[in-house]
C-alpha cells in the first residue's frame, strides 16, 4: 500500500491540489453569484434612488438585506416542483443542468492567480492550464444554448417554444462575434491559453504601459463586452426571456429548476467578468508588480514577500471581477430591450464586420510592425 | 379641430448613431445616481412605512380611519337610520338598531361594524349622516392585517375617542355607558 502510494505521490498530490482548487475555486463562484442576486436588487434600487430590499431578517437581524439571498433559495426550495402533463420528462429535468454545468465547467480554465510555493511545490492558481483554453470557452459557452433549447422544445408549449428559437438565433449569431473578437488577442499573444495570455500582458509597452489587452486591442474589448452580454442573455439583450412582457424558454419552470437558470445567468455575469479582465485588464496582473515585487518604470522598486505578491495578484482578478461585474448590472438596468431585428441587425450587419476589420487592422499591423 | 403637433424629428448625428457614445452617457447618469446614494444613504427619499411615518397632510378633506361621534353626555350621536349603510358602495357597514327603553324618539346602534378589508375609503358614509355621527378624521390609515377579524372595526373601536374630541366618557346617558363598561369587563 505504502508503495503503492509513494510510485503515485506526484499523481495523488496532483490529484489532492487539483480538488482543493476546484473546491474553493467553485465555493467562491457560487457564493459570489449568490451575492450578486442581492447586488442586482440593491444596484438597481440605489440606481433609483431607493433603498433595495432590507426585511429578510435572522435573529432581528437584516444587515441591510444581507439574508436575502438565503429566504430566496429556501423559498425556492419550498415551491411545488412542477412538470407540466405533455412535457418530455427526461429532457425537461436536462435542460437546467445544461444551462448551468457548461458555465461552470468554464472557470476551470480561467486562471485567478500566478502560482504559490506550497511546502515547496508549485501550485498554479489555475485549475487546467488547456494549451487551447479559448476555444474551450466558446466550445462550451456553445453547449449553452442547449439549455434554453431544450427548455423550450421539453416544456411542449408554444411560447416556451418560440422564446427558445429566439434565444438560439440570437447566441449563435453572437457566439461568431463573440470568437472572432478574440482572434485578435490570438494573434498578438501567440497562445490560446489563458494563462499564457495573462503572462504576456504583464510586459510593458514603451516601458511604462502596461501590455493589457485594452490597450492592444480596445475595439475588440468593446465588441467582446457587446457580444458577452448578449451571449448572456441579459438586458439590452434579454429578449430570450422578456420577463415583464414577451415570454421566455423558462416560463413552464418552477422551483429549483428555474432557479437552476437564474443561478446560470448570475454565474454567466461573474464569467464574463473574468473572461473580460482576464483577456482585456491583465488578468491577476498588478501594473508593476513582479515575482520579487514592484518595479516602477522611474526606477524606483518595492521588494515584496512571495505570499503577499500572489495575494496581491489573486486580489487583483477579485477586484477586476466585482467591477466588471458591477459594471454588467448597471449596463442591464440603464438601457432599453434591443426589438429582435435591431438585435440580428445590429450582430450581423454591424458587430461581425467590424470584427472582422478588427483581425484585418490588427493582422496588418503586425505585419507592419514586423512581429510576425 | 384636431391640433396638429409638429415634432422635428432631426436625424442622428454620428455620435448617436454609433451608440456607444450615448451609452456612456447614460451609464454616466445611473452610476452617479448609484455613488451618490451609497455614499449617502441618508438621503434616499424612501420612507419605510411601518416604522417611519410622515405627518399627514392638514387638510379638512383627509379620509383615515372612522370614528363614531358621541355627545357631550358619551352617548353615540348615531341613532342607526341606516343612511350610512345605505349609501355605502362596498356594503362593509353593518347595523342593528335599538331602542332606548326611556327615550322613545331615537334609536341606538346595537352593533355597528365596519369592515375595513371591503371599506374603499371614499366618505360616503360621512357625506350621508344626517347627525354628523360619522367621521373619518382620526388620521390612522388602516394597514394589512393577518386575520380578516383583524380589519373588522365593532362599535367600541369606532367609538373610541381620538383627536378633535375629548373623552366625555361616563357621563349620563346609562345605556351607552352600560355597553361600553359590559364590553370593557369582558
Amino acid at each position: 500500500m505504502m508503495e503503492l502510494i509513494e510510485a503515485n505521490k506526484d499523481m495523488l498530490l496532483f490529484t489532492a491540489a487539483a480538488g482543493v482548487k476546484v473546491l474553493a475555486f467553485l465555493g467562491a463562484i457560487m457564493g459570489f453569484a449568490g451575492l450578486l442576486t442581492l447586488a442586482e436588487r440593491k444596484v438597481s434600487a440605489l440606481m433609483q434612488d431607493r433603498i433595495g430590499p432590507n426585511r429578510a431578517s435572522v435573529l432581528g437581524f437584516t444587515l441591510n438585506g444581507l439574508f436575502h439571498p438565503l429566504a430566496d433559495a429556501i423559498k425556492m426550495i419550498f415551491k411545488e416542483d412542477f412538470v407540466p402533463a405533455r412535457a418530455e420528462k427526461l429532457l425537461f429535468t436536462l435542460a437546467p443542468m445544461f444551462a448551468l454545468v457548461p458555465v461552470l465547467a468554464l472557470f476551470a480554465v480561467i486562471p485567478f492567480g500566478d502560482y504559490v510555493m506550497v511546502f515547496g511545490y508549485q501550485l498554479d492558481l489555475q485549475i487546467a492550464d488547456v494549451p487551447l483554453g479559448i476555444f474551450f470557452v466558446l466550445a462550451l459557452s456553445g453547449l449553452a444554448i442547449y439549455g434554453v433549447f431544450l427548455a423550450g422544445w421539453a416544456s411542449k408549449n408554444n411560447f416556451a417554444l418560440l422564446g427558445a428559437m429566439r434565444g438560439a438565433a440570437q447566441m449563435v449569431s453572437y457566439e461568431v462575434v463573440l470568437g472572432l473578437t478574440m482572434v485578435g488577442l490570438l494573434m498578438i499573444y501567440g497562445s490560446g491559453s489563458l494563462q499564457d495570455m495573462v503572462r504576456a500582458q504583464g510586459k510593458l509597452l514603451f516601458d511604462f504601459i502596461p501590455a493589457w489587452g485594452i490597450v492592444l486591442q480596445p475595439f475588440a474589448f468593446v465588441l467582446f463586452l457587446t457580444a458577452a452580454i448578449a451571449e448572456n442573455k441579459r438586458t439590452p439583450f434579454d429578449l430570450v426571456e422578456g420577463e415583464s412582457e414577451i415570454i421566455g424558454y423558462f416560463m413552464e419552470y418552477s422551483s429549483m429548476r428555474f432557479a437552476a437558470f437564474m443561478f446560470a445567468e448570475f454565474v454567466e455575469i461573474i464569467l464574463v467578468a473574468m473572461l473580460a479582465s482576464t483577456l482585456f485588464f491583465g488578468g491577476w496582473q498588478v501594473p508593476y508588480l513582479y515575482d520579487t515585487g514592484f518595479i516602477f518604470p522611474g526606477g524606483g522598486a518595492l521588494e515584496l514577500d512571495h505570499y503577499l505578491v500572489a495575494a496581491l495578484q489573486v486580489g487583483s482578478i477579485i477586484a477586476k471581477t466585482i467591477f466588471f461585474s458591477w459594471f454588467l448590472l448597471v449596463v442591464r438596468w440603464t438601457l432599453p430591450r434591443f426589438r429582435f431585428d435591431q438585435l440580428m441587425s445590429l450582430c450581423w450587419k454591424g458587430l461581425l464586420p467590424l470584427a472582422l476589420l478588427n483581425i484585418l487592422v490588427t493582422g496588418a499591423a503586425m505585419l507592419l510592425l514586423g512581429k510576425i | 379641430m384636431i391640433s396638429v403637433k409638429k415634432v422635428d424629428n432631426r436625424t442622428l448625428n454620428f455620435l448617436e448613431r454609433i451608440y456607444i457614445w450615448e451609452i456612456a452617457r447614460g451609464i454616466a447618469v445611473t452610476s452617479r445616481h448609484f455613488f451618490i446614494n451609497l455614499f449617502n444613504p441618508k438621503k434616499i427619499m424612501t420612507v419605510q412605512y411601518p416604522e417611519e411615518k410622515l405627518a399627514l397632510p392638514a387638510s379638512a378633506l383627509l379620509r383615515t380611519r372612522h370614528r363614531l361621534k358621541v355627545r357631550a353626555d358619551g352617548s353615540p350621536k348615531c341613532v342607526a337610520c341606516f343612511m350610512c349603510q345605505t349609501a355605502c358602495p362596498a356594503f362593509c357597514i353593518k347595523i342593528e338598531s335599538a331602542e332606548y327603553p326611556d327615550n322613545s324618539v331615537e334609536k341606538y346602534p346595537a352593533v355597528f361594524d365596519i369592515d375595513l378589508s371591503r371599506c374603499v375609503m371614499c366618505g360616503m358614509c360621512v357625506e350621508a349622516c344626517p347627525e354628523d355621527a360619522i367621521s373619518m378624521d382620526t388620521g390612522e390609515i388602516p394597514g394589512a392585517a393577518v386575520t380578516r377579524s383583524a380589519l373588522l372595526l365593532t362599535k367600541e373601536d369606532l367609538l373610541r375617542n381620538l383627536p378633535g374630541e375629548p373623552s366625555v366618557l361616563g357621563a349620563a346617558n346609562a345605556l351607552a355607558n352600560e355597553y361600553l363598561r359590559s364590553r370593557g369587563e369582558e
